[in-house]
């Protein structure tokens, strides 16, 4: 049976590698249905509303609330 | 990062590296990051990009010289912001360097980061194995050939003009890098967390045990490396 790990969306500047793994069958190879779950868009908040002690960020988020088990931080 | 309410905690270095560059605007008189002391450089507070943009600048001026705003997590709504003139500069990452170079913006300092995975106590060391041996393969199948992969930097923007313009062979693949994903040296966590209180982002001292994973980093990479030997 394979595993099963929900991740929070990359782009390919920061997570290249998790979308060539993920395209080419890299993952499914390794027994793992990995599953990338992106924050709806009404959900996203700019960093132009934060300060520097005060930042936004939206990484994280999913994870908060249950819905990923791993972000790239 | 500060401790989550989840548990969650960081479990080793990610595989890609981020190019972060300092772009002002093709009619900038700013031609080094020093001619950007007191002037406005417009960071996504939050974000790696924005650290990075503090670092270029502390390494250029006296701490009280680096002046920033509020900017948007868009790199595109950046870039645009930069040509509208409304900072003299910002940081920008891949595709968006790139498109900066054409616009004929001129990177005044580049660097690079490397983040971290984050997570819950609910993964496995089984399952995290799994996710670095695919993507170890991932990261040798992009460094036997880069261009092919460029591709993904325009996907992610489809729609953008800017980045529709973009061919493959536009990329300077010196700022595209990946490595094989490995676990967080302390010292580098300690000096990334003392960095950030010495700017004020976050309180308290560093806590390796409430930073790191250390049992799930270890278990998941000795079982990744030993998933690849067999």
């Amino acid at each position: 049976m394979a595993m099963t790990l929900t991740i929070e969306r990359v782009m390919a500047f920061m997570g290249l590698d998790v979308l060539v793994a993920r395209d080419e069958g890299l993952f499914a190879a390794e027994g793992l249905d990995l599953r990338i779950v992106a924050l709806p868009s009404e959900e996203f908040r700019s960093a132009a509303e934060g300060s520097p002690a005060k930042p936004i960020t939206n990484q994280g988020k999913l994870q908060a609330r249950g819905e990923a088990q791993m972000f790239q931080a | 990062m500060a401790a989550s309410s989840v548990g969650a905690r960081q479990v080793g270095r990610r595989a890609t590296i981020v190019c972060g560059a300092l772009v002002v605007a093709p009619e900038s008189p700013v031609f080094t990051p020093q001619e950007l002391a007191h002037q406005r450089v417009a960071l996504d507070y939050g974000n790696g990009t924005a650290y990075a943009g503090l670092q270029m600048l502390e390494g250029a001026m006296p701490r009280e010289a680096v002046t920033t705003c509020a900017a948007a997590t868009s790199p595109a709504e950046r870039f645009a912001g930069l040509m509208r003139g409304e900072f003299a500069a910002t940081v920008l990452q891949e595709p968006w360097i790139t498109v900066a170079e054409k616009a004929g913006c001129r990177l005044v300092a580049t660097t690079f980061f490397h983040g971290t995975w984050v997570a819950t106590r609910e993964v496995s060391p089984a399952a995290y194995a799994a996710l670095l041996r695919a993507i170890t393969k991932a990261v040798h199948r992009i460094n036997a050939d880069k261009r092919r992969y460029v591709s993904y930097f325009l996907r992610d923007w489809a729609g953008h003009p800017e980045v529709d313009a973009l061919t493959p062979d536009d990329f300077n693949l010196g700022r595209i890098q990946v490595k094989e994903p490995g676990p967080i040296p302390e010292h580098e966590a300690r000096w990334a967390w003392d960095w950030m209180a010495s700017w004020g982002l976050i309180d308290g001292t560093f806590d390796i045990a409430a930073q790191i994973d250390r049992r799930l980093e270890r278990d998941a990479h000795e079982l990744a490396a030993a998933g690849r030997e067999t």
